[in-house]
């Protein structure tokens, strides 16, 4: 980069001021969690807690089961990721690069279902698994998720943008279509997998009616789930053991972020553009 | 659907039947549907129970003992949260995926009813034991869906040591009064609010309806059949209420989710309507011997002292596969000495009168205050609407406190909404 030092410098302070601006409520969270109720019911509130405790993740951590709610969200959201990532590149391949009658058609149909809104579908969906004999299984919240239309766009418009000559060239090498989808595009489509992968995990992770109304009892619950269950009243609602909850249901976020930071920013700033 | 099958051992009958407080006779009910008898005998098989929040967690301690009482019985219970519990509720009403038994909130139960979903309550268990005010909402269109199964009930809590500076030693029993006393907390102890009051918004109606209920207001016109706003007793609570606000005395941009605790245990607020729930949370946030520093007062009066009951219901869904030993769970949570031990075990206030003369309620002075009020609270009408309607009588209120609009008005325009949507009935 060749700006000059001082434009240079203005860009730091309004990255500093949006970066502050995010990151305050978080840091809020980390720090209420450490909190006395009586001391985050305080007026003026403070910011620095007077006198630090850990009770609140001791709370959350005796209720029953914790664990096995942290399982339930751990297996949903890897299956629904690892589901999402398959299915949505072999369709989006089609989709971009395969000829076959009825093609538009179905395209039409995918973006069609893009535009339903989700809660139109929740009680018909629910009486499908029902009806399935899914309630109250693990398969029952992870089936329905399994495949988006939204994915299958995404990953669309990214092959779109590949060089359709290494297609051609795999082919005169004699390779299949599975092949080709298995050792060229899905090799070159690391940052629009990345992307789909943090998007996919963060809804299912954080998915909060499907799992409530799924499971019957509690060994299906999933972390959000349990988490309103216990800090929620009917009357009251105890903040402290709510921030903590969410502190702990943050941070496995947070690493896969973490993991996938650079591919995940290189991802939504190419996909779609070209 | 796996589960064990429901055998009535009837010769086992009455040795095992351990339930003390279930009359024969059938309180009657005028137009109302009466469930089929249930078969005697010890309950037997599954009960799935479905019961929110800290109900839910602590109800297997409680049913474990059903379960020793009833060895072929297995109660078994999922905590389900209170955030969307409604929605999860009515999907699986739809879907028919309910439970046996299931705590209900209390304003929900017209909609449920409605749906079909609820099984009318048996001619085994008396009506008669149950507050009056709380088994009024398990009727719908006269027919009684399941028992109430706790209550709450709203009093005006105050800081007795602030009142005694403002040379208030016993507490008020009129309108007159209550203001009078607001305004010298504000006047000579330093207060800056009065009164803490809820200025609108989502359930303010269950502040604004106390004094309704005083005033002798009756929700309902024409026979139960319509809704009833626009009355000249709401208009005069509406009134009352509003005048809190012109005058200063409660705090107009009082935020949705109040600093209550704080507040109060700071005297900047030294009183407030709420339910018996803010005993324990004042106390947290007031700290040691904070107890002696306020009590509870009745609604005070204008014909009458009302207030407003909630609390939970419970019911037996219709298409149980175990109906029998679901109404004997249910009847057995309602004996009065089952009531005093969850009483125990969760502070919530029983439902059956008779069990207030247990020492574990009477020994507490605040605690029967409560249970006074608990004889003439009452609940709002029991349509499937009623949430829907309500929710326009929240908004006109927040015009009435806020801004100063009219009651009389901001009451028509809640009467017409609720004639356009309806009872639902």
């Amino acid at each position: 980069m060749n700006t000059s030092t001082r434009s240079k410098w203005w860009l730091y302070a309004i990255l500093t001021i949006a970066v502050l601006a995010v990151a305050a409520p978080f840091v809020w969270m980390l720090l209420g969690s450490l909190k006395t109720t009586a001391e985050l019911r305080q007026t003026p509130p403070t910011w620095w807690p007077e006198d630090p405790t850990l009770d609140n993740y001791a709370e959350l951590f005796s209720k029953a089961n914790f664990g096995a709610y942290f399982m339930n969200s751990t297996i949903v959201a890897v299956v629904v990721t690892a589901g999402n990532l398959l299915f949505c590149s072999m369709l989006g391949y089609a989709l971009a690069m395969l000829e076959f009658p009825g093609k538009r058609a179905l395209f039409a149909l995918v973006m069609g279902t893009l535009l339903i809104p989700g809660v139109v579908t929740f009680v018909p969906l629910f009486v499908l698994v029902a009806n399935v004999g899914l309630v109250d299984t693990l398969p029952g919240l992870i089936l329905p998720f399994l495949v988006a239309p939204f994915g299958v766009f995404l990953m669309r418009q990214y092959i779109k943008g590949l060089p359709p000559d290494l297609l051609d060239a795999g082919r005169v090498d004699g390779a299949g279509e599975l092949r080709i989808f298995a050792r060229i595009i899905l090799p070159l489509c690391g940052p629009a997998l990345a992307t789909l992968g943090i998007l996919t995990f963060l809804a299912s992770w954080n998915n909060f009616l499907w799992p409530l109304v799924v499971a019957q009892t509690e060994d299906t619950y999933t972390l959000p789930v349990a988490l309103a269950l216990f800090s929620k009243g009917q009357n009251a609602t105890n903040y402290g053991l709510l921030l903590a909850g969410a502190t702990v249901v943050v941070m496995p976020i947070l690493l896969v972020f973490l993991a996938f930071q650079r591919r995940f920013i290189e991802g939504i700033a190419t996909t779609g553009i070209k | 659907m796996r589960r064990t099958s429901t055998i009535t051992v009837a010769g086992l009958a009455a040795a095992a039947l351990t339930l003390s407080a279930c009359g024969r006779d059938a309180a009657e009910t005028p137009a109302g549907e009466t469930g089929e008898a249930v078969a005697t005998g010890a309950a037997t098989g599954t009960i799935t129970v479905w019961a929110m929040g800290a109900e839910g967690e602590k109800l297997p301690e409680l049913a474990k003992e059903f379960e020793s009482a009833n060895p072929g019985a297995k109660v078994q219970v999922t905590a389900i949260p209170w955030d969307a519990a409604h929605d999860k509720f009515t999907t699986a009403i739809t879907a028919n995926k309910t439970p046996d038994v299931a705590m209900v909130g209390t304003t929900w139960m017209g909609e449920f009813a409605e749906l079909g979903a609820l099984d009318p309550t048996p001619g085994q268990i008396d009506k008669s034991v149950f507050f009056e005010g709380a088994q009024k909402t398990t009727e719908v269109d006269g027919t009684s869906y399941g028992i109430p199964w706790y209550v709450e009930t709203r009093l005006v809590y105050y800081r007795t040591d602030l009142a005694e500076k403002a040379g208030i030693t016993s507490p008020p029993t009129d309108w007159e009064g209550l203001k009078s006393m607001a305004k010298a907390m504000q006047e000579k102890a330093d207060a800056t609010w009065g009164i803490g009051l809820q200025a609108g918004g989502v359930g303010s109606w269950q502040s604004v309806m106390p004094f309704a209920w005083s005033a002798g207001a009756d929700l309902t016109k024409d026979d139960g059949k319509a809704y009833n706003f626009d009355s000249p007793e709401v208009l005069k609570a509406t009134q009352y209420y509003q005048s809190f606000f012109t005058e200063g005395i409660s705090d107009k941009a009082a935020p949705a989710t109040p600093t209550t605790e704080p507040d109060f245990v700071s005297g900047k607020v030294p009183m407030f309507i709420s339910g018996p729930w803010m005993m324990s949370a004042v106390e947290k946030a007031g700290g040691e011997g904070f107890k002696d520093k306020y009590d509870v007062m009745q609604i005070p009066a204008d014909q009458q002292s009302s207030s407003f009951v909630g609390g939970s219901n419970l019911v037996v869904f219709k298409n149980t596969k175990n109906r029998d030993s679901s109404w004997k769970f249910v009847q057995w949570l309602a004996d009065p000495k089952v009531q005093v031990k969850w009483y125990g075990l969760s502070t919530d206030l029983p439902s059956v009168k008779s069990a207030w003369q247990d020492p574990a309620l009477t020994a507490d002075t605040k605690l029967a205050v409560f249970g006074k009020q608990l004889e003439t609270a009452q609940a709002p009408p029991s349509f499937p609407t009623w949430e829907q309607v309500v929710t326009s009588f929240d908004t006109e209120m927040e015009k009435v406190t806020k801004t100063g609009a009219d009651p009389a008005a901001a009451l028509k325009t809640v009467q017409s909404q609720a004639d356009s949507i309806g009872t639902g009935g």
